[in-house]
């Protein structure tokens, strides 16, 4: 498989996704980025986000029943395929290494 | 929990604009996830700013990722892409073999309709074409007189003979004025050969600059300016001299004069309103130079940029200048005066474009066409149109029953609406463009007859040529969509789960839209039925009319004239034969080709102020109203014993009315003659004959006055034998023996007839399209019953069963169709009766429409709709119920 780039926006939405406890999809996700992160977000910023890690493979997603509070609307739950959690993963490990090399007291200078 | 209803709801503009932007597969969630959004908004804010939060959320949403991107495999654009149009025409191809029967006749209905609506276009095409082609022809006008004398309207095609010249010399708005004059028929001699030529002209030098015709030899510059020279066209050139340069050679017109060729043309096209064959010089020609008493066809080229109103506003002056002395001079009072008394004489220009359509005045080169009936039959070749269009609708939507489960099989399946439509439209784009395909083969079969029927002359070539091909593609495309639509539309708007609960039995429930269509089938069938019958029986009604003489058995010989003084003798000698009962010179005659002479007459009575009448006139010899069969009503014929009566004339009875005698024999005329004091003479009235046509049976018959005087042009012979061959031949024996020019005859009421070709022509033209319609008509009516009998297939069995009679189940299948009949005959009945009453205006003796018309009309479309009908039903009817019912 090729590997594809990960942003720091679809790490995040991952991530988030990763960390929901019930089934996640887009207002949840999108209400828990925005008090994670305290960015003020679109909603299409995250639609646009989750549909494009599902091409990618990270994601997976599918229809829940339908709703009476949307109009009947159905829901997309969106959950981490076995790629998604891989590329977290590799992502958390390559920043440990990172940051292990970092010389102490360094940090606080740049801190600074 | 929260319900929906005692909720606001999102504005529902930015909802649609997400539903039509948004890709079919994302719309439900992201939807969903934006209506929650909005609630959770509305708990926190008022609602104006929840709205506003609401539209500015989906206008974020409008960029190209979430526009159709994700989805390539679910989007609506797949209904077009190629790979599906294969599979919608492979698909339409199958369903069509599958129902042959169905195909047939859609395709074969189609065909016929295209067919003729091709040969219809054809012919309208090219009587709009008239004179088009020519590089001025939008400034080219031709002069004509309007004139009113004693209450009688003259309008003649040809202007004064003096008229061109004088455009040109006063009118700087002129950018040049030329004129043609015909002379009639004449031998054309070359060598010891012979030839009769009809259509010879004589023009001025500036003709082929105003008349685009293409001059292949000559120089322009010169052309025709030189007395006695001639231009001749590619036809005649190659009668005369094959294929040897036929420049600097000469030809013979008559005995003596010998014309010097200096220029060879192009035949003139087909689509202009003369066809001469032979231009000779007019300069060194005898024209009239008085204004009032010439003639010469004229036509002037206005210069760019000034118009018709500018010109016409110099007419008056014109006509003071140059008519204003010769009024005075011809008829002794002053233009003023002439006015004054409700007599006119103006100069009108016609574009030359409009004369082939619109112009139908005295003197006309040919016959001309009439715009009526290029609109009468464009509105037929819509009218086959629409009729097979809308058999194929009917069809289709009569067959939606078999098709609704596939409809339904397919929706399930997962067809989308836009995808059923592609379908059925690719089905009836194939069907069209296959009828196409034989309607082709059809115009291509037809033509040779349709040429002959309509006097043209297309090639198959005119349908491939220029934008024809295209638009004819276009068009059938056109065809196809619109007579898919309805069907299409119908059909993939089932509901799948109706359909497969077996509840759609809509495709025969929905009828009365199919029955609407079928009734204005008929309506415009029985109405040209209707049409049909009028026109012939108004054209047999004029073939069959008392016309005053006895056109029957009458020969007439052609160019005796040139015969020159052996001329009494060889008619003597005629006489003498067995087989002839009389002969006269007849010149003038009242069928076909003729002289025709008119006179302004005065009644003398001692009046100071005489009205001024113009006539008809004929001079005619003794042997004239018996050979012709013409009966006197008062007075007597002309004598060869009284010498006093070469200032002697007959009038007709009209004529006799005209000038107001109660008494007539013995009254006196003056004739205005060419405006010479010594060409005024005074004749005697000595006998009045019967009214007889001397012109078409269009015109209530007009006063003539006869001369005595033989005129020569041609004979006229009675005959008293049935062995006409026989008799042709010691005829043709006796001419060879006086002359070599060709001998030439005809019948008189041959030419009777011809005088009623464009009549004539429509009415065949009429009958044969109105059979065509039924014919189409017919053939969605089988179909359709073919339908009707296929789904009440089990009704049938189940009625046989319980007893019904064939007859019965046959009315029962036929009736509802003569239901329609009836009211298309109730709507079709007043319109038809105005159309006819409309066109029969036109003649001044007309049959009356009576009602049988209508009834025959009527029973016809029902007989040949019952015929077409009951085939299916009694099929249905004697079917054995065992097989109908058994199978489930």
């Amino acid at each position: 498989m090729k590997r594809t780039f990960l942003g720091e926006f679809e790490e995040v939405v991952l991530l988030v996704i990763a960390g929901c406890t019930e089934e996640a999809y887009g207002v949840t996700i999108w209400e828990r980025l925005q008090q994670q992160t305290g960015r003020s977000i679109t909603m299409s910023a995250v639609h646009a986000t989750l549909y494009r890690l599902e091409e990618k493979g990270y994601l997976a997603s599918e229809l829940g029943g339908a709703t009476a509070e949307r109009g009947g609307r159905r829901k997309r739950f969106f959950a981490l395929t076995a790629t998604g959690s891989k590329a977290l993963l590799e992502i958390q490990e390559m920043r440990a290494n990172l940051w292990q090399d970092i010389p102490a007291g360094k940090l606080q200078v740049i801190i600074k | 929990m929260m319900t929906d209803n005692n909720l606001p709801q999102p504005p529902r503009w930015p909802d649609r604009l997400l539903e039509w932007f948004l890709s079919p597969d994302l719309k439900e969630d992201v939807q969903g996830d934006l209506h929650e959004f909005y609630h959770k908004r509305l708990t926190q804010v008022n609602i104006r700013q929840a709205n506003k939060d609401y539209w500015w959320a989906v206008l974020h949403y409008l960029t190209p990722f979430f526009f159709n991107n994700q989805s390539a495999n679910y989007s609506q654009s797949i209904s077009l892409s190629p790979v599906m149009i294969r599979n919608y025409l492979k698909i339409a191809w199958r369903n069509l073999m599958l129902r042959k029967a169905y195909t047939t006749i859609n395709i074969l209905g189609l065909a016929i309709g295209i067919a003729s609506c091709l040969l219809i276009v054809l012919f309208v095409q090219h009587e709009l074409s008239y004179d088009k082609y020519h590089t001025k022809a939008n400034r080219t006008y031709r002069m004509v007189i309007e004139g009113m004398l004693a209450g009688k309207k003259i309008q003649t095609a040809f202007a004064s003979a003096p008229a061109a010249p004088a455009l040109m010399r006063e009118i700087p708005g002129v950018e040049t004025a030329t004129r043609m004059d015909s002379r009639g028929t004449f031998i054309v001699k070359k060598g010891n050969e012979s030839f009769k030529e009809e259509r010879i002209v004589f023009a001025d030098s500036n003709f082929f600059d105003v008349f685009s015709i293409p001059l292949l030899k000559g120089n322009p510059k010169t052309i025709l300016k030189e007395p006695k020279t001639l231009v001749i066209t590619e036809s005649i050139a190659e009668k005369y001299f094959g294929n040897t340069d036929p420049i600097g050679k000469t030809l013979t017109f008559g005995e003596k004069d010998v014309y010097r060729i200096t220029g060879l043309c192009k035949d003139v096209p087909s689509n202009t309103h003369f066809h001469y064959d032979m231009f000779a010089s007019i300069h060194g020609e005898q024209l009239g130079e008085k204004w009032l008493s010439s003639g010469a066809l004229t036509y002037a080229v206005l210069r760019e940029g000034y118009t018709l109103e500018k010109l016409n506003a110099t007419m008056p002056a014109l006509i003071e200048k140059y008519l204003g002395p010769e009024i005075h001079e011809f008829i002794g009072i002053s233009l003023a005066d002439f006015k004054k008394r409700g007599d006119k004489i103006e100069f009108v220009f016609q574009p030359v474009t409009d004369i082939h359509l619109k112009s139908h005045l005295d003197g006309e080169i040919e016959a001309n066409s009439d715009s009526k009936y290029v609109y009468i039959f464009s509105a037929i070749a819509l009218f086959i149109l629409l009729i097979a269009c809308i058999n194929f609708m009917n069809l289709s939507t009569a067959g939606s029953a078999n098709r609704a489960k596939e409809v339904g099989i397919r929706k399930v399946l997962g067809s989308v609406q836009g995808q059923l439509i592609g379908q059925f439209l690719s089905e009836s784009v194939l069907v069209t463009f296959m009828a196409l395909a034989v309607a082709l083969v059809i115009v291509a079969m037809a033509l040779p007859y349709f040429n002959q029927l309509s006097g043209k002359a297309f090639e198959v070539s005119v349908l491939v040529k220029g934008m024809m091909l295209p638009a004819i593609l276009l068009a059938c495309l056109f065809i196809g969509l619109l007579a898919g639509s309805y069907p299409a539309f119908f059909l993939s708007a089932f509901k799948p789960v109706s359909v497969l609960k077996g509840k759609i039995n809509a495709g025969f429930k929905s009828s009365w839209l199919r029955s609407t269509l079928v009734t204005i089938q008929f309506v415009v069938s029985i109405g040209m039925i209707i049409g049909t019958i009028v026109v012939y029986r108004q054209l047999n009604f004029i073939q069959n009319k008392k016309v005053g003489f006895d056109k029957d058995q009458v020969l007439v010989l052609h160019d005796t004239y040139i015969l020159g003084k052996q001329l009494t003798t060889f008619k003597n000698e005629i006489k003498q034969l067995s087989q002839v009962a009389n002969a006269t010179m007849a010149g003038y005659i009242p069928a076909g080709a003729s002289n025709n002479g008119a006179d302004g007459f005065e009644v003398v009575n001692g009046s100071d102020q005489p009205v001024t009448y113009r006539d008809k006139t004929y001079s005619i010899d003794d042997d004239y109203l018996p050979t012709l069969g013409i009966k006197l009503v008062a007075g007597r014929n002309f004598s060869k014993d009284v010498k006093s009566d070469t200032a002697a004339v007959l009038i007709n009875e009209a004529a006799a009315k005209e000038f107001g005698f109660k008494n007539p024999i013995g009254q006196q005329l003056r004739t205005l003659g060419t405006g010479e004091p010594d060409s005024k003479r005074i004749f005697t009235v000595i006998g009045v004959v019967r009214d007889f046509h001397f012109e078409s049976i269009h015109n209530r018959i007009a006063p003539l006055v006869m001369y005595y005087g033989a005129d020569t042009y041609q004979m006229a012979i009675r005959v008293r034998t049935s062995d006409i061959p026989d008799f042709l031949e010691v005829l043709e024996r006796k001419w060879k023996a006086q002359t070599n020019n060709p001998f030439s005859y005809s019948f008189l009421n041959d030419r009777f007839n011809k005088t009623y070709q464009s009549e004539q022509r429509t009415g065949q033209l009429f009958s044969i399209f109105a059979t065509l319609n039924i014919i189409i008509s017919c053939l969605g009516l089988f179909g359709l019953a073919m339908f009707t009998a296929q789904q009440r297939t089990k009704e049938i069995g189940v009625r046989k069963v319980l007893g019904a009679s064939v007859m019965s189940v046959v009315v029962l299948l036929s009736k509802d169709f003569v239901k329609l009949i009836f009211i298309a005959i109730l709507i079709v009945t007043p319109i038809a009766w105005y159309a006819m009453s409309e066109w029969l205006e036109d003649f001044a003796y007309r049959v009356e429409i009576s009602w049988w018309i209508f009834a025959v009309a009527g029973l016809l479309a029902i007989a040949v709709a019952l015929l077409t009908v009951s085939f299916q039903s009694i099929k249905a009817a004697l079917m054995n119920p065992i097989k109908s019912l058994r199978s489930e």
